[in-house]
């Protein structure tokens, strides 16, 4: 057991608020040695490339798994860069910093692995030099905006036998995997699954700008090939960096589709413009509908995004079967499962504690903001004994949970993934091999709406 | 270059920030990167969101650990102080259920600042930081907006706390309002926060940590310090405490105000808001 202490501590004696109340230690009771968490062998030795926001996203998660060491960090805007050094310090690691991937991958000859959460047009380039220096990869979604890319990750995966994660991390959160194992296929609660929906409705954004100090110059954006500092900011919404937002939010629903149904897709329909945004590129909403061989149908799908509203709930994946419907999302608060009543009973699914009844037990989770707390339905059947049924608006169906809490930063899950694969302790939840199929699927979308059609697609589209 | 006025929903309230001698679409997009820190943090430090640092500590039984991020350390250290300096008047961890095997003085989690670990030492830990992390924000936020060269704000979370940064141009500080009817007192504030708390707008919501009973005091305290999460928790302290408590305090504490509303509504001054107030 550790001690409480107050010597020792180097950093932070301590901190802004001591120093002005005129006394430090303030908080010693507080402070203690904390007993160490991970062995401190078995050490992995990471390189980033990319320190915006979703590099920050995976660094903040990457710092609570134990034993990985940032070596390095890489990105070519030194306003990014300093962010994730001094962040990489304050958990004393003590990262090198490049502005250049390749002399990373060159002066740091001993990273294990590189981590590459860079604009999708540079993914294929980062990450198969990195496989081809030895390294394996963690690749942010979308694997790359053209399938030409991604079928080259593959390949160089292949060719170099390193590993390749892409970044889809619902696969490896536990209560995804906990409903596609337990609730849909294993003890089939949604029974014959038939239809998806899934959608993510954004309200409206601003471009992002930068600090005046911080513009990179024009010829240093060049060599890296980006236009101009705002194109830099907002390459998502530019064709030669990315997808558009088929592929920056559809991306991870749609591959939930194929990872939930377990096929790859035979067609798709699709529309969409850029109606709101007159500074843009790419589209600023999408309809689709793919169509999905399974075991026993054609289940059909439909996704849309949208960026200009919020309306209708977020972001969520909703499948449907003859007995049950599951919404699943990474906020818990739009995960719930709902049982039809042709459904046999689940009080035995209840029994082994398979699912909760609803708002029960201690995992039952507090509502994200305090005044959305959902309305408890009346019992239909009256209170007066004088009529059998109150009429009112159709009673919606009784909404059940899973008893599974995510108690992890949501991307570290998936990073742990790949850290036990490399490692030889797990197989990848999300091999590059998975991740084309996915891209695949993601991209065509785009084709079909300029094509205005239906376009279909043959097994060789999913493969390297 | 004029005033502009942006809004952004988080933390189950409205933050807004003022900005003045900026271009409005260059003042946009800055307070647009303040939000979206804002947002990040949200994630990290609410008990609301699932897979939080809050969160996760507060699933944690006696000896049980977590390794923590940058911010819900820095937030818990600001809070370890400020409940240590209040005797526990202000306590981020009152919901704890703290257990026979605590001592009534100890602390219900410890800090292992270089390893960023939280230990449990309540037998279940209950964490909130609703009276410390809206002002944590709005120290974040105004770290953003210097990064960005604006030092001309005014930053506020819901009207509960307000982060005064540079002053405006024409003017010598931003003008704060405090208190009601004939007894409301306009501050100029510059470099500093001044936060509330009372019972008006949320109910009967403050508890003292101490002995787990409603708070005796029934109208509002304010508490000014240089730190928006100081001023934040020491206003939840202030209203807690009794008068003569919040006197030593801010006797004690030079860079420290408080205001305390009197039956009469009229405002007792401590410490720095003495000079603030009078000087209104």
């Amino acid at each position: 057991m550790p001690t409480p202490t107050t010597t020792g501590f180097t950093r932070r004696d301590f901190l802004a608020t001591g120093a002005k109340l005129g006394a430090a230690f303030i908080a010693a009771p507080y402070l203690a040695r904390a007993a160490s968490i991970g062995s401190g062998t078995d050490s992995l030795n990471i390189g980033l490339i990319g320190c915006g926001e979703e590099g920050r996203v995976l660094m903040n998660a990457a710092l609570k798994i134990p034993n990985i060491r940032f070596r390095a960090v890489c990105d070519i805007w030194p306003y990014n860069r300093r962010y994730g050094e001094r962040l990489l310090e304050k958990f004393g690691h003590d990262p090198k910093p490049f502005e250049d991937y390749r002399e990373m991958l060159s002066a740091v000859p001993d990273l294990d692995a590189v981590i590459v959460a860079t604009p999708d047009f540079v993914h294929a380039e980062h990450t198969n030099t990195s496989l081809k220096a030895g390294k394996h990869v963690y690749c942010e979604k979308l694997m790359s905006n053209t399938v030409e890319g991604a079928r080259s990750m593959v390949r160089t995966a292949r060719e170099t036998g390193r590993l390749l994660q892409i970044g889809h991390q619902r696969r490896s959160n536990p209560r995804y995997i906990y409903a596609r194992d337990r609730i849909v296929h294993g003890n089939r609660l949604l029974g014959r699954v038939t239809n998806a929906i899934a959608q993510w409705n954004r309200a409206v954004t601003e471009d992002l700008g930068f600090p005046a100090k911080q513009a990179i110059p024009e010829d240093v954006l060049q060599r890296y090939g980006y236009a101009n500092m705002h194109e830099f900011r907002n390459w998502r919404w530019f064709k030669r960096y990315s997808g558009g937002v088929i592929s920056d939010l559809g991306a991870h629903q749609i591959d939930v589709f194929n990872w939930m149904l377990g096929s790859n897709p035979t067609s798709v329909i699709a529309g969409g413009g850029r109606d709101y945004y007159p500074n843009h590129e790419w589209y600023d909403n999408v309809f689709v509908i793919y169509e999905y061989p399974t075991a026993e149908q054609v289940v059909r799908a439909s996704y849309h995004v949208l960026t200009t509203t919020s309306a209708g709930g977020g972001y969520n994946e909703y499948f449907m079967g003859d007995e049950g419907a599951l919404k699943m999302s990474e906020n818990p608060k739009y995960t719930k499962l709902y049982r039809e009543d042709r459904a046999p009973d689940w009080g035995e699914w209840v029994k082994q504690g398979l699912v909760v009844r609803p708002d029960s037990g201690e995992g039952a989770l507090p509502p994200v903001k305090p005044w959305e707390k959902p309305l408890s339905h009346p019992p239909m059947m009256s209170k007066s004994v004088s009529s059998v049924v109150d009429v009112r608006e159709t009673a919606e169906l009784s909404a059940w949970d899973m008893p599974v809490t995510l108690d992890k930063a949501i991307h570290q899950p998936h990073l742990e993934n790949f850290f036990d694969a490399i490692r030889g302790k797990a197989a990848l939840n999300c091999p590059g091999e998975t991740a084309l199929a996915s891209a695949a699927t993601i991209l065509r979308v785009n084709e079909a709406v300029a094509a205005r059609k239906m376009l279909s697609f043959v097994p060789e589209d999913f493969t390297a | 270059m004029s005033r502009a006025l942006f809004r952004h929903e988080a933390m189950a309230t409205t933050f807004e920030i003022v900005v003045d001698g900026q271009a409005e679409p260059y003042a946009r997009q800055a307070a647009a990167a303040a939000f979206r820190e804002l947002d990040r943090l949200e994630g990290e430090l609410s008990r609301f969101v699932e897979s939080s640092d809050i969160s996760r500590a507060s699933r944690l039984e006696s000896g049980g650990a977590v390794v923590i991020g940058e911010d819900a350390l820095e937030c818990l250290l600001i809070a370890a102080e400020m409940a240590q300096e209040t005797g526990r008047a202000f306590d981020p961890a009152y919901g704890s259920e703290r257990g026979p095997e605590l001592a009534d003085d100890a602390p219900a989690f410890t800090l292992d600042p270089a390893a960023h670990v939280l230990t449990a030492r309540a037998r279940r830990l209950r964490l909130d930081l609703g009276a410390v992390g809206k002002g944590y924000a709005l120290d974040r936020l105004a770290g953003v907006l210097a990064e960005w060269g604006v030092d001309s704000a005014c930053l506020n979370s819901g009207g509960s706390t307000a982060l005064a940064l540079g002053q405006p141009p024409s003017s010598s500080g931003w003008p704060v309002g405090m208190g009601e009817g004939e007894a409301r007192l306009e501050l100029s504030l510059c470099r500093a926060a001044l936060s509330g708390s009372g019972l008006a707008v949320k109910g009967s919501h403050l508890l003292d940590p101490r002995t787990g009973r409603p708070a005796a005091r029934a109208l509002r305290a304010w508490a000014s310090s240089p730190s928006a999460a100081v001023a934040d928790a020491l206003s939840t302290a202030f209203f807690v405490m009794t008068d003569t408590e919040v006197a030593a305090f801010c006797a004690a504490h030079p860079d420290t105000g408080a205001a305390l509303a009197r039956a009469d509504r009229r405002l007792r001054l401590h410490g720095t808001l003495r000079t603030l107030g009078s000087g209104a």
